[in-house]
């Protein structure tokens, strides 16, 4: 639910309820007002009668003088003061209905030692009537205040809330790798120039954070080449040596190779930093179909050796407008994986469009999860020798140049897309 | 042949030191900028081969001093940085080659080799060993003065092999030398295997001697010996 519509629902409820018991208390209220009106009103009435009572045993016809029922009844015998007020209901002659009638009933013994009883009733329409008209105006009033309150706290809210919708906004656009900090709108409100001002102080920490860690990826890759080149040249070196043994050189070939698979991880780590750091900014235009030829003329020997058939299809003559060397590397490390993991007399089909470059090859069935193939060391168990990283750069060069990649496994082929476009 | 070292990294500069003195090259090493410039304002050298990053200063500068000079020397830039716009500057403002680190000594051997070959003014740009005899230029090789049919794989492997005589070569190296680095399938072995024991046939064809000596487990060895 937006905040929007949960404050306004809160507002409304709330309103309604204290509108409703207002209302009941108001009622209440002015009827209680009204009433206590018509009490007095009728003790004066009766005061007045029993003073006409006790100077005179006559009773005059009240009724013209007040207007409204009254009956006054003279007794013989003396009475004991009593009376009450009280509602009533009684039937109106001139309504011709039930109407509710306050009634004041008073008994007591006149000078004249004369008992009396007196009965005034007042209806209690017209004063009901005109709390009913006071209620329901006020009512309006409310009503109509109350969802003018409501309006306008949603036009309020909705304009208070665009600078946090477009700090959302910058947020949800933000790439922890891109090069310019954020940068989120000015506003005028404490707590959102609070929440802006905290996002930008914590965005630039993680950015500073995230472009140490890449410089020390990077760094450290690069630091690594140094002690390495250092190995290999005493290695070479040393098997020049004229009194190495068999078993000696075996040693020696041993490290050599583990040398060279290390320093063949660490160039690709490294090129995966730099990827990552947009160090290959300048574009060109690449000429897709011509590329893989090249490629597939460089892997020619390979191809051979497995008796691979390579079936091409290039139904457009596809530019891409990318760094040459990105591209290069992405071709071959496509072509170098298309062979490595297919199998003797296997196939690999490439098919160019616009759009999109589709390489499938023949292979064993894989045994890694599809979605783990393009995560760093992720290797075939078919191939130990391989470092892991030749997917996981796929990926990375992809995503520097806009492109997706997508593994497909149908009907035995292991199918790689990039789409571009 | 004189040969200027300028690498800051002591026992890298040690090894190729050591692996090119049996060439019979006269190597001065030098292990920052400053002595590098001294060195090549005073004195004449075929060929310099020079890190870009030095403690004191960049390699770039080297070479551009020298070409102020009209210098007639072979560059060979070694780098760590595997950086493209380093490779085109470095190329651009006259180096003769290029090389990422780490490298094969007897790459960086052949390559200061066929720098040197090509800037031997006067001479014949040829190799000759014994028998063999390969005019570079034309990428023609003669055995017994007929001439050899030879794949470019197999002149390269060829080429190689007569710059690093007597040189245990591993596998690694050559395979490096003949595919480039993108080539790291135990397959290249076996291509090599097949590239070697086609060149020794067509040599020992045209009536050449078996030069090429296995070194098991680690690679091969071109000698006369």
């Amino acid at each position: 639910m937006k905040l929007l519509t949960r404050t306004s629902l809160s507002y409304s409820l709330i309103s309604l309820v204290v509108f409703v018991v207002s209302s009941l208390m108001f009622f209440h209220l002015l009827n209680g007002i009204f009433k206590r009106q018509i009490d007095e009103n009728l003790y004066e009435e009766k005061l007045l009668i029993e003073q006409t009572i006790n100077f005179s045993d006559s009773v005059p016809d009240f009724r013209l003088i007040f207007g409204h029922m009254i009956d006054v009844t003279i007794l013989n015998a003396p009475q004991k003061r009593t009376g009450y007020i009280r509602d009533t209901l009684m039937y109106d002659n001139d309504l011709g209905t039930f109407a509710s009638f306050r009634h004041l009933f008073a008994e007591n013994t006149s000078f004249r030692k004369k008992g009396y009883t007196i009965n005034i009733y007042k209806p209690l329409m017209d004063s009901e009537k005109l709390i009913t008209e006071i209620v329901v105006s006020l009512a309006l009033v409310f009503i109509t205040l109350l969802l003018l309150l409501v309006l306008v706290n949603y036009f309020i809210t909705r304009r208070i809330w665009i600078p946090f919708y477009r700090t959302l906004h910058i947020l949800s656009k933000y790439e922890i790798n891109q090069s310019a900090p954020i940068a989120l709108a000015e506003t005028d409100i404490h707590e959102f120039k609070l929440l802006n001002q905290v996002l930008e102080k914590m965005s630039m920490k993680i950015r500073l954070d995230y472009s140490n860690l890449k410089e020390f990826n990077e760094n450290a890759a690069h630091e690594l080449q140094t002690p390495l080149a250092i190995i290999k040249s005493k290695l070479e070196l040393l098997i020049q040596k004229e009194n190495l043994d068999e078993n000696q050189l075996h040693l020696v070939s041993a490290i050599f190779e583990a040398t060279t698979r290390m320093s063949k991880l660490n160039q690709g780590l490294l090129l995966i930093s730099k990827i990552e750091n947009n160090q290959f900014h300048q574009n060109e235009k690449v000429n897709l179909p011509l590329l893989i030829d090249s490629t597939l003329e460089h892997f020619s020997e390979m191809i051979g050796h497995r008796k691979i058939t390579v079936s091409k299809e290039y139904q457009y003559p596809v530019m891409l407008d990318m760094n040459p060397s990105l591209g290069e590397i992405l071709i071959t490390n496509l072509v170098s994986n298309a062979i490595r993991h297919n199998v003797t007399n296997g196939r690999i089909n490439i098919r160019v469009q616009e759009g999109s470059l589709t390489i499938a090859n023949t292979g064993q069935i894989m045994k890694t999860n599809p979605h783990e193939l393009f995560q760093r060391f992720r290797k075939s168990e078919n191939n130990p020798g391989s470092v892991g990283l030749g997917l996981s750069i796929v990926q990375k060069i992809a995503n520097a140049c806009h492109m997706k990649v997508e593994y497909l496994h149908v009907d035995g082929w292991h199918t790689l897309i990039i789409s571009f476009s | 042949m004189k040969i200027l070292l300028i690498e800051d990294e002591k026992e890298l500069s040690f090894s190729i030191s050591e692996y090119l003195q049996k060439e019979n090259y006269l190597c001065e090493s030098v292990l920052n900028y400053e002595t590098a410039i001294e060195k090549i304002n005073l004195y004449h050298y075929d060929c310099i081969i020079v890190d870009i990053n030095l403690p004191d200063g960049s390699g770039l500068n080297l070479i551009r001093a020298l070409k102020e000079n009209k210098s007639e020397t072979g560059i060979i830039i070694i780098s760590a940085k595997n950086s493209l716009d380093d490779k085109i500057t470095g190329l651009e403002i006259g180096a003769d080659d290029y090389l990422t680190k780490p490298f094969h000594l007897p790459e960086l051997n052949a390559r200061i080799k066929s720098i040197i070959r090509r800037r031997s003014f006067g001479g014949v740009n040829e190799i000759v060993f014994n028998e063999i005899r390969i005019l570079p230029d034309q990428m023609e090789v003669n055995v017994n003065g007929s001439t050899l049919t030879l794949t470019k794989k197999e002149y390269d492997l060829l080429v190689f092999f007569l710059s690093n005589r007597d040189r245990v070569l591993n596998r690694e190296a050559i395979a490096e030398h003949l595919w480039g680095d993108e080539m790291d399938m135990a397959d290249s072995f076996d291509f090599i295997y097949t590239h070697i024991k086609n060149l020794r046939k067509k040599i020992i064809e045209k009536g050449g001697e078996d030069y090429i000596k296995t070194i098991y487990g680690m690679g091969y060895k071109f000698t006369g010996q």
